[in-house]
Formats: structure tokens, sequence, C-alpha cells
């Protein structure tokens, strides 16, 4: 379905960020990637749809009628077709603030309507309908017309889970869809992300552990670009201090200057990889 | 009293007296000096403002009735003067549009960009007026000369604005919209539009003000309108009438900024601040 093939991204200064991770993820599967800040998993979901490019190594997708994309090295109508099969639950703070709430979820379905008729005409009835089915799902469908601005931040979360829902993808990507959430809004999330994972795999970046261990099915364990862990979700308390132990030879600073470099900072600036 | 609190009393007391002024002393005599010598160079003098002052207020005076039934005729001129501006406004702000995209660093390719950049920078230097000669001299005197100056003087705004906009708007969006698989063109229809466009709105409307203004004065150099009308009853030393078009015009400006500051509010209290 999903498999990342050593994938390593260098900075030109030479610093590592992703060192060779290796893992394939089928169906059924819901993934959460532990780590610390900084440890590299915001970037290993950036690699995975294209959005910065790769040092070595490649991530294979297998698409629609088992068409397989290497998203590392398409570029243009290709990565579109990879990348709407594809459902990416951002952080919800990323949607477009000034739409109302079901268009952005109507957003979803931009890859797969013609350019010129999402330009004119915009989305038909039906696709209204079915972005509400979406929204109702995540049990906002009495928000479909505010301003998504106005929103809190649990029910942008929603949204984007709803928009990732209506794009009918055959596998999630989820970076830190609870990051800024309290506890109860967490769960709620973990709560309609779980089901999702029967019919495609998800693959989510999380912060707690508590989380991971009671609604995924496997965790993978990030720790300065490396991969120190991956088996079953209920990890020891020995295997989480490995994970989150500190490492003397990163300073936080150093952590998050890596963070907010070419990397993650502007990427569509330096690189127009978004393209 | 302590002894710290007493003099932790002093020094504050001391940055209130007159002394505190002496370290800006030297930055001030140096404005002084500057100011001193360019109003020499600009040749002022106090004489010369006086008398000026008594013969242009005998001037004032020439204009005094104005001439009230001119009024009529000066109908159509001040509805030309307002065409042009209302003519010029929406297009310059389509087009801003597209020249804000093509000077967008997260849209266009840099060549594109500097090169958009420049045009408008180089446009913005230039006065309305020196552009309108140059036009008058390609179309010919009338409005419509007028209108094409004030597209291109609103494009040098509201292109950078939109510009700027754009590149403003967070690119964790953009990517967001990009990962569903749309295209270029959809990322500017659902990403970056609605969130330039309410501004945009409201920077047009303030352009509308603006270009009612230099309608105004473009008129007297020959787009026509009611800067025409004052201009040409200016050179006729028909003071009285040159009074009845100055009176419109100011009409159609205190006009043109109550609807524009009244639309404006409307735009930005409804697409509020996310």
């Amino acid at each position: 379905m999903l498999s990342v093939n050593s994938l390593t991204k260098r900075l030109p200064d030479g610093t590592v960020l992703l060192n060779a991770i290796t893992f394939t993820v089928e169906k059924g599967e819901f993934v959460g990637i532990l780590g610390p800040s900084g440890a590299g998993k915001s970037l290993t979901m950036r690699c995975m749809v294209g959005l910065t490019s790769v040092s070595a190594g490649s991530v294979v997708f297998t698409g629609e009628q088992g068409r397989t994309y290497t998203t590392t090295t398409i570029k243009g109508n290709e990565l579109r077709r990879a990348r709407r099969n594809i459902g990416v639950i951002f952080q919800g703070s990323n949607l477009v603030k000034r739409l109302t709430v079901l268009e952005n979820v109507m957003i979803g379905r931009l890859g797969r309507i013609h350019p010129l008729r999402s330009w004119l005409y915009g989305f038909t009835d039906r696709e209204a309908e079915e972005a509400l089915a979406a929204l109702d799902r995540v049990g906002l469908a009495s928000f479909s017309g505010r301003q998504t601005g106005s929103l809190s931040g649990g029910e942008m979360q929603r949204v984007a889970i709803a928009r990732a829902i209506y794009q009918r993808p055959l596998c999630y990507l989820a970076d830190e869809p609870i990051a800024s959430l309290d506890p109860k809004n967490s769960r709620a999330i973990m709560k309609l992300l779980q089901p999702l994972a029967r019919d495609h795999p998800i693959v989510g970046s999380f912060h707690q552990p508590d989380m991971t261990a009671e609604f995924c099915t496997r965790v993978l364990g990030l720790r300065n670009g490396t991969i120190v862990y991956d088996g079953p979700p209920r990890l020891t308390r020995a295997q989480l201090a490995e994970i989150y132990s500190q490492d003397l030879s990163l300073e936080p600073e150093e952590t998050l200057d890596a963070m907010s470099g070419p990397v993650l900072g502007h990427p569509v600036t330096s690189t127009g990889h978004w393209l | 009293m302590t002894r710290a609190v007493e003099r932790s009393f002093a020094v504050r007391w001391r940055d209130f007296s007159l002394g505190r002024y002496r370290r800006h002393l030297r930055r001030l005599t140096l404005l002084a000096a500057l100011v001193v010598l360019a109003a020499w160079r600009a040749e002022v003098n106090m004489h010369d403002l006086i008398t000026g002052l008594g013969r242009g207020l005998s001037m004032v005076g020439l204009f005094l009735p104005p001439k009230w039934d001119a009024f009529p005729e000066m109908i159509e001129p001040a509805f030309v003067t307002v065409l042009i501006a209302a003519t010029a406004t929406p297009i310059g702000a389509l087009c801003s549009i597209l020249f804000g995209l093509a000077a967008s660093r997260n849209i266009a390719p840099a060549w594109l960009r500097a090169a958009t950049r420049t045009a408008i920078a180089l446009e913005r230097g230039i006065p309305e007026i020196v552009i309108l000669l140059i036009l008058v001299a390609a179309f010919g005197i009338g409005p419509f000369s007028g209108v094409v100056a004030l597209v291109i003087g609103s494009i040098g705004m509201l292109g950078k604005l939109v510009g700027d906009a754009i590149e403003e708007i967070d690119p964790r969006t953009v990517e967001s919209v990009a990962c569903t698989g749309a295209s270029r063109a959809q990322i500017i229809r659902y990403a970056m539009l609605p969130e330039v466009l309410p501004s945009l709105l409201a920077n047009s409307m303030f352009r509308f003000e603006v270009n009612i203004r230099a309608s105004v004065l473009l008129g007297a150099v020959g787009a026509g309108g009611i800067g025409y009308e004052l201009s040409t009853a200016m050179s006729q030393v028909e003071y009285n009438k040159a009074a009845t078009a100055a009176l419109v015009s100011f009409a159609l400006v205190m006009a043109a900024e109550r609807a524009s500051d009244h639309l404006r509010s409307k735009v930005l209290s409804r697409g509020q601040l996310a």
C-alpha cells in the first residue's frame, strides 16, 4: 500500500534530518509515529506527499487499480494524481480561513474535478451534499455556512478530517492531528480516526503515547531522524525512554533551527515543491 | 528610607529635569541647521509671505460670488469626471489581480516577479499627469486617455498591495490545498483569491476616491470633465464660473470620500479577520 524505503534527508551543510527511514503500511493499519519535536515526524510525512524533496530513498504508493506512484520523484500531473488518493489531515489551522466550512471540505475534491469547472462554476449540488455528509460524520453539519476562521481549534481539526474523508483517498496521513487540542477533544478526534483506518490505512504523528497505545495498531518511534522502535502500540517505560531520551549531540536550539530552516519553514518559497 | 531607595529616587528625579534633553541637543541643532539651509535655498522670506497673502486674498475676492447660473452646464462635465474614475477603478482592480499574482514569489517564477515588481515601481515613480501627457500623444485629448492613465495608476497601487497580500498567505494553507491534488490554477482560486479579495475590495474603494481626485486634476490637462471646465474658465478670466466648477469638484471629492469610507467599513466588517 505505502512503502517508505531508506528515506534520507540531508541539509546542504551535511546535517542528517532523516536517516534511512524504512517501513511499510498495509490495509487496516493505524500507524502512530512518536518522537520528540524535531525528530523528523512531520518531515517524513512531507516527503511522503512530495512537499519536500529527499536526498535519497523513495516512497512508493499503490494507488487506484494497483497503479504505483513513487511520490518522491514524480512531478506535475502525475504527482497530482497520486496526491488525490492520499488524504492529508493537516493541522486544522491550515484551512482557508476566509472560506466557509463547507467550501473548505469541498476543496478535498479539487484534484478530481476539471480545473475549468472549478474556476468558473464551482461545485455541483451533489458534491455539496456529499461534503455535508462528511461534515455530519465529524459532527459539524450545522457549521457548514460558518466562516472557517471563526471556529475553535478542535472544530477546525474536525473540518480538516471531514475534508480528508470527502476526498475519498486510499490512505490517510495525519500530521499531528491532536497536537494543539485538550485531552477531551484529542480523544474525540482519535475516535473519529480509528474507524477510518479499517478501510484505508492511516499514518499519523503524535505526542501522546497514551493515545497511540489506545487507538493505534502499531507505533513507530523516531529519534533524531532514525527509527528506534517499530512494533505494537503498547510501549514499555524503557522503550519510551529510548525514544524520548535526551540527546546531547543536538542542543534544543539547533533542533529548532533545523525545523525552521529551508526544509520546513518556507518550502513554498525555497523549492516550489508543492506544485 | 534605605540608601538604595534614596539613590533610585534621585536617579528618577534627575530623569525629569531639563538636563534630560541635553543628549538630544546635537541632533536637534543639526536638524535646525538643515531647515534653515533649506529655507534659504527655497528663498523663503517673511516680507514676501505677508505682501503675497494680501494679493492672494484680493484674488479670492475675484471668485466671489460663484456664478450660480453656470451650475447646470457643470453637471455633464461632473458626470464625465465620475465616469472616468468609475470605469478606471474596476478595470484597474481586475488587472491588479493578474499583476499581483505575477508579483508574488509564492506563485510566479523569480524572473516574472522581478519584472513585474520593477514595472510597478517604475509606474509608481511617474506622476499620473506625466502618464496622461504621454497617453494624450497616443490617443488624443479626451476621457479615454484619462481612463487609461487612471487604470495604469490603479494597477501601480492595487497590484503592489495584492502582490504583498498574496506573499503573506501562510504557505501551509497553500500546501494543504496542494495536497488534495489541486492544480496551480485551482490553488489560486481556492487558497489565494479568497484570502486577498476582501482587502482588494476595500483598497479599491479607497482607490476610487483617489481616482476621483486625480480625474479632476487630469481633466485640466486634457481628459475632459469638471477639471477641464475649471481650467478653461480660469484661462478665459471667468473667475466666478471657475468658482462654480471648483465648488462642484469639491462636492464630488467629498461625496466620493464619504461613499468610499462607508463601503469600505461595510466590506471590512463582513470579511472579519480570522
